[in-house]
């Protein structure tokens, strides 16, 4: 079983269109559920920080895998 | 009189200094000594710090070039409507420019000089537009409208196009005709004009003639 429940590639978007992707992809789950994102903008890193901390949802971990950003976001 | 200031911030200053003098007479038009008076330090001061001209004009280049702006607050505020959110966009890249003209008038000399920062403006500021727009449409437009892909590339040509005329014509002009023209005002007309001329915009009600 995967930790998350879906998936989100956002690589080679510049902000906003990383953050925009996940809210809509965020919307289409329930609460407690795990969106992961992959993206490649460096910004991106503290633009899902500022996302969760206005939004609500929580920032499970932020970080790097074979030089792509990885975040987990939980669905509040 | 000499003031003493520690390496890192004196490098800070140099930079600063040199930003506004390259952003208003170009790279030929500035000379070191003229940059060492404005920092009050000696040229030779001012050669420690950087090995020419040219290196100081590309850390100047580099510092702009590299500014991103964040929208993450424009979007959460703005709710999921293309046009709200394109506003928002262009508010918070119009008040970059508005804080610092130099980002536009150095941009625009790289552009002429061939310079490879040209790029680097691009990567890091104009393609948040480029990116959302080329997105945004690919969802928004119908599928078997003719040339759709030629229509996406013109229409995020055309926004990039708009925007930076309105902004060299708000702050590069001597003569501003836009002088009396809210940031805010400029880019919801800019925005409002757009989505209609790609043919996106909500059903208006008949005009009455």
């Amino acid at each position: 079983m995967s930790d998350y429940d879906s998936e989100l590639d956002a690589s080679g978007l510049n902000c906003p269109l990383p953050i925009l992707r996940a809210k809509k992809a965020l919307a289409a789950l329930e609460a407690n559920q795990t969106l992961k994102i992959i993206a490649t903008d460096p910004g991106s890193v503290k633009d899902f920080e500022a996302f969760c901390k206005q939004t609500g949802n929580e920032l499970l971990s932020s970080g790097e895998e074979g030089g792509k950003f990885v975040f987990m976001i939980k669905k509040s | 009189m000499s003031t003493r200031l520690p390496g890192p911030e004196r490098r800070l200053l140099i930079l600063k200094e040199s930003q506004h003098l390259f952003a208003e007479k170009g790279f030929h038009g500035v000379s070191i000594d003229e940059i060492a008076r404005a920092v009050n330090v000696s040229p030779a001061i001012l050669y420690r710090h950087f090995d020419s001209k040219q290196a100081l004009y590309d850390a100047v280049l580099a510092e702009l070039s590299s500014q991103r702006e964040s929208y993450v607050e424009a979007v959460i505020n703005s709710g999921a409507n293309f046009e709200e959110v394109l506003v928002s966009m262009t508010e918070v890249f119009i008040h970059s420019i508005d804080e610092n003209p130099n980002l536009l008038r150095i941009e625009m000399q790289s552009l002429l000089n061939g310079n490879p920062a040209t790029s680097e403006f691009f990567e890091n500021r104009w393609k948040s537009f480029t990116d959302y727009i080329n997105f945004s449409l690919n969802e928004l437009l119908a599928y078997d409208i003719d040339d759709r892909e030629i229509k996406i590339l013109t229409a995020s040509l055309m926004f990039q196009g708009m925007v930076r005329e309105a902004l060299l014509q708000k702050y590069l002009q001597p003569q501003d005709r836009l002088i009396d023209v809210s940031l805010n005002e400029l880019s919801r007309e800019l925005v409002t004009l757009f989505v209609r001329a790609v043919g996106i915009d909500r059903p208006r009600p008949a005009e009455t003639v």
